[in-house]
């Protein structure tokens, strides 16, 4: 299961509000800095910046240094995983029930 | 957390329904070969074909049992623990409504359902907005 520890980080990456709050301000703005990101926290930078960093674990953010400036940009296509990994139950139980149905005879 | 939510309708009566769901031969027939009883507290084992990822096995507990309208369970499979429930009635246009949830996936995801609470964005707003970044 080599994409299982990649797909847990998503999910504990997005399990924090902090950071789906991260998220959305990346999502809005396409790229911030951390001082903007940190301006919407009562937190520290210390603080802001360990999550970005389990973001940028997950993939979820990346960043590039911009003179002295830090700035990051969400990167949402490690997201696809949680919507497959939810479609693949969806996909699993309505192929149990057609056959359930098909047991019923109603098909 | 995402939760999987699906309808779907029977001709057959609720009771018919409820035995396809609660009997262990008849759930062999349609899930896999199993020990469910349905009784709150029994554990129970589904056991399909082991593949390369995966060693076909399922583990749950009976959480809920009201004959015939409502029957959930842990459905817990390859490090996810998730809870089943269905739901049964009678509609208007006289077939049997059975309405499917799963929810609540692993240790992270019950800390998700936490911090859900206390969130400023709800996850069905975070959902939406993950789909629009996610089909951009």
């Amino acid at each position: 299961m080599s994409e299982d520890k990649q797909e847990r980080d998503v999910y504990v990456a997005v399990a924090d509000p902090t950071r789906r709050k991260l998220l959305h301000l990346l999502a809005e703005a396409g790229e911030l800095p951390l001082y903007e990101l940190t301006a919407e926290f009562q937190m520290g930078r210390t603080a802001v910046s360990k999550h970005l960093a389990i973001l940028k674990e997950a993939g979820l953010v990346t960043v590039r240094k911009v003179g002295r400036e830090t700035r990051y940009q969400i990167n949402a296509a490690p997201l696809q995983e949680i919507k497959d990994w939810v479609s693949f139950y969806e996909n699993f139980w309505i192929d149990k029930v057609s056959q359930l149905k098909k047991m019923l005879s109603e098909e | 957390m995402a939760d999987v939510s699906l309808d779907f309708q029977f001709t057959s009566s609720v009771e018919q329904v409820w035995k396809a769901l609660t009997d262990s031969d008849m759930l062999a027939q349609w899930i896999w070969k199993n020990d469910f009883t349905p009784v709150i507290g029994e554990k129970f084992q589904f056991r399909s074909e082991p593949n390369e990822w995966w060693d076909g096995i399922v583990n749950g507990e009976v959480l809920e049992v009201e004959e015939p309208h409502i029957l959930s369970y842990t459905w817990a499979s390859a490090g996810e623990t998730t809870t089943i429930t269905w739901t049964l009635k009678t509609g208007s246009d006289g077939m049997t409504h059975l309405h499917f949830e799963q929810t609540g996936f692993s240790e992270q995801t019950k800390a998700t359902k936490g911090a859900i609470e206390g969130a400023k964005y709800s996850w069905t707003n975070f959902g939406e907005q993950l789909k629009k970044l996610i089909e951009a």
